[in-house]
């Protein structure tokens, strides 16, 4: 660790693993109840497994961005944290709110938790993703807002390096696309315009930035290839991603009740949404070709590596199945939407969140790297995780063609509840996949406490 | 490179120029004609690709380039032309 | 071009090189990749309504279209002129030819926006019709494209002045070139296609 203040990041990480645990067993309940209708059942009905699981999952890759942020910042930089105290306030303060909320969602009901808690002065519940309480979305904006002053003070007084003005610009970017969720049109058209406003800016544009400057930043680490080269590429991937990004949040607009031109438009940009993608994996492993050192912790790079293979084929390849407005009329909302999501966040997001965690755990625990013993155990981690997802992608996209099939396309389309009765034998496959997510996790877990004599892995 | 080479560099670009020009003004003077037909939408495809040809091997120097990004610029022209062919031959009555 | 290798062998054409930045050529085909797609489809589209597009193109100013076929190529010539000028080791004479080129493309906008203006007077929208969606979307994604273009020869034109370019620093200069070329090569394709082809 260079600098004293990078330590703050230290349980931002610890946090975010936690909570990832939280969303898996939710995400097995609630796979469960697609076969098992009345699981746990009047305990945890499936809409609040589901916004458990949903909910968890952005908290949690939240706090590993803000953990990221605050190891990555000072080093790039090369100064101190702008005011690390702050930084450890927040800390409590996002995980108290975080907490709070879930605890809501689990003992109250939908309703009375919006009576509690000021849904009735401005109402911004009941919408997917962003079913937050008032006062909890208050808290994220409070959070954030203090978070990204401590950040850009930091970047301000040090080094500029293109990593840290991407990284910001995405930081930036993901609190001032939040200030949507406040706003709820009574008009329904309008409001699914601000909804994905929120939502298709976040994952496909501003935290792509995000992700390119993170695992940007960890090649650098861990190949010592030039700056000058990861910068230029740093630089195409994000006007790609911006660009394809943001027009192709059309593909959002097809049956919204918007004009018919953005059938055109979405269809044609969002079609080359997985370019940057594509970029990024290709940026990847050339980075990773034309090492200049051997890093001991290959751990790191297969995670940096993985990155970028399954957000390609997740987002991009996945994403591009049903982006185009002739496909989406019939796939619109089916278990295809379903793979397309759960591959395309852990390729993304959850791998390049891990990808960070597996470089700087080991330094903020004072090592260059973890023993080989762990390593090799956080290795199986990662190809049991991603096997794993793999098989849960699949079952999922099996579901999605059979239900678009029996529902929608053939010529004695059955109903909803029929069709779920038809592909139950890929939910419970999808299940199965998920139990083994769920060791893989374990595994994952686990390495961080193996012992090896605390010989740390030479080259 | 001499100041001869200089002179001819220029003035090649300065011929490919004018023609790319007069290329133009068929181009324009046969939309003003209200011509159509198969023939016609070829003739005016074939013309749209010798000026990129132009601009892709000569004034962006791909001429110049390794194999792999000619044939990548080049094949974009002529597949899109090729697109736009296909389809103007589906469209006909 | 490297001037030292011609001078020593003549005869034998230089190693290879992409004249820019490899950045920008991943851009490019990026570039070229969406307008492609927006070729084919405008095109795909038309041949399900011949008729329809043929009467809503003959409406369409050609003489506009001509003339900002020129401005574009003309603008082109002026930037190969200054790329080859900083070759020469007259980076500063090049800043000229810089200069023309953004008043050709200066025109380009002015005259793209007049073509606008009328078309707005006539009650065209992006919701008119599938001709006018395409040929609204189209020429303004391209002169968005323009807009991005004139400020990289914007860029251009104030290093030259300041003498940055010379035929040992080629790069920053034959980077936003081949961007502004590619800028007029895609409207090589769309001036036929959407203008005039019927």
């Amino acid at each position: 660790m260079k600098y004293q203040s990078q330590a703050v990041a230290l349980p931002y990480f610890v946090a975010a693993i936690g909570l990832f645990v939280g969303q898996i067993l939710f995400g097995l309940v609630m796979g469960l109840q697609y076969v098992v209708g009345d699981f746990l059942f009047p305990e945890i009905p499936f809409n609040v497994a589901r916004m458990v699981h949903t909910n968890l999952l952005i908290v949690w890759l939240l706090f590993g961005f803000m953990g990221a942020a605050y190891y990555l910042v000072p080093e790039e930089s090369e100064t101190e944290l702008y005011c690390p105290r702050l930084a450890q306030a927040l800390f409590w303060v996002f995980l108290a709110a975080g907490a709070l909320t879930i605890l809501g969602y689990l003992l109250v009901d939908y309703a009375t938790l919006a009576k509690y808690t000021g849904n009735d002065v401005l109402a911004t519940m009941g919408r997917e993703f962003l079913e937050q309480p008032l006062l909890t979305k208050i808290g994220i904006v409070v959070v954030a807002l203090a978070f990204l002053f401590n950040i850009t003070m930091t970047v301000l007084k040090g080094r500029k390096t293109s990593i840290t003005v991407v990284l910001l610009l995405g930081l930036w970017g993901l609190a001032i696309f939040f200030l949507f969720s406040f706003y709820n049109p009574t008009n329904l058209v309008l409001d699914k315009f601000y909804w994905w406003w929120v939502v298709h800016l976040w994952v496909e544009g501003v935290w792509e930035l995000i992700m390119a400057a993170l695992l940007a930043f960890v090649l650098i680490k861990v190949t010592g290839v030039d700056r000058e080269v990861i910068d230029k590429w740093l630089y195409v991937i994000i006007a790609l991603a911006l660009v394809t990004g943001i027009i192709g949040t059309g593909h959002h607009y097809y049956w919204i009740g918007a004009p018919g031109y953005w059938q055109w438009w979405g269809s044609i940009f969002s079609a080359l949404e997985p370019i940057p993608f594509f970029a990024m994996t290709v940026f990847a492993f050339n980075m990773v070709n034309r090492r200049r050192r051997e890093h001991p912790n290959k751990a790191a790079v297969l995670w940096a590596l993985g990155t970028g293979v399954m957000a390609f084929l997740g987002a991009g390849v996945w994403g591009f199945l049903h982006t185009l407005a002739p496909v989406n009329y019939y796939t619109h909302g089916s278990q295809i939407t379903a793979a397309h999501g759960h591959m395309a966040f852990y390729g993304a997001y959850v791998m390049v969140v891990i990808t960070i965690i597996s470089y700087a755990m080991p330094i903020l625990r004072g090592r260059a790297c973890n023993s080989r013993k762990a390593q090799v155990l956080e290795m199986w981690s990662f190809w049991l995780m991603t096997i794993a997802m793999v098989f849960i992608t699949l079952f999922l996209t099996a579901a999605g063609i059979l239900q678009v099939w029996l529902q929608r396309i053939s010529d004695s389309p059955m109903p909803f509840m029929a069709v779920q009765g038809q592909v139950s034998l890929f939910y419970w496959l999808r299940e199965i996949s998920g139990v083994i997510f769920l060791i893989g996790l374990i595994a994952y877990l686990v390495s961080f406490f193996v012992k090896d004599g605390d010989k740390p892995a030479t080259t | 490179m001499s100041h001869a080479s200089h002179a001819i560099a220029d003035r090649r670009s300065t011929l490919l120029w004018l023609a790319l020009l007069a290329a133009t003004a068929l181009t324009w003077a046969i939309g003003e004609g209200h011509a159509s037909g198969p023939a016609i939408a070829a003739l005016l495809l074939a013309v749209a690709m010798a000026k990129g040809t132009v601009v892709i091997l000569d004034f962006m120097a791909l001429a110049r380039a390794p194999l792999l990004w000619r044939i990548a610029l080049l094949g974009w022209l002529a597949l899109v032309c090729a697109l736009i062919g296909l389809a103007y031959w589906k469209g006909m009555p | 071009m490297h001037a030292a290798k011609h001078t020593l062998s003549p005869s034998l054409p230089a190693e290879p090189r992409l004249a820019g930045d490899l950045a920008i050529w991943i851009f490019i085909l990026a570039e070229l990749l969406a307008f492609g797609l927006f070729f084919a489809a405008y095109a795909f589209a038309r041949a399900h309504d011949p008729a329809l597009f043929a009467a809503e193109q003959e409406a369409l100013n050609r003489n506009a279209g001509a003339i900002n076929t020129a401005l574009l190529l003309t603008a082109s010539y002026f930037v190969v002129r200054a790329v080859h000028a900083a070759e020469a080791g007259r980076g500063r004479q090049g800043a000229r030819w810089l200069l023309a080129a953004l008043g050709c493309a200066g025109g380009f906008v002015v005259i793209k926006l007049a073509e606008y203006a009328a078309a707005f007077d006539a009650g065209i929208s992006l919701s008119s019709s599938t001709f006018h969606m395409f040929y609204l979307s189209l020429t303004f994604f391209h002169f968005m494209h323009v807009l991005l273009g004139m400020v990289i020869l914007g860029a251009l034109w104030l290093n030259a002045r300041r003498g940055r370019y010379g035929p040992r620093d080629m790069n920053g200069i034959e980077t936003g070139a081949a961007y502004w070329h590619m800028v007029d090569l895609v409207w090589l394709v769309l001036f036929p296609l959407v203008y005039v082809i019927r």
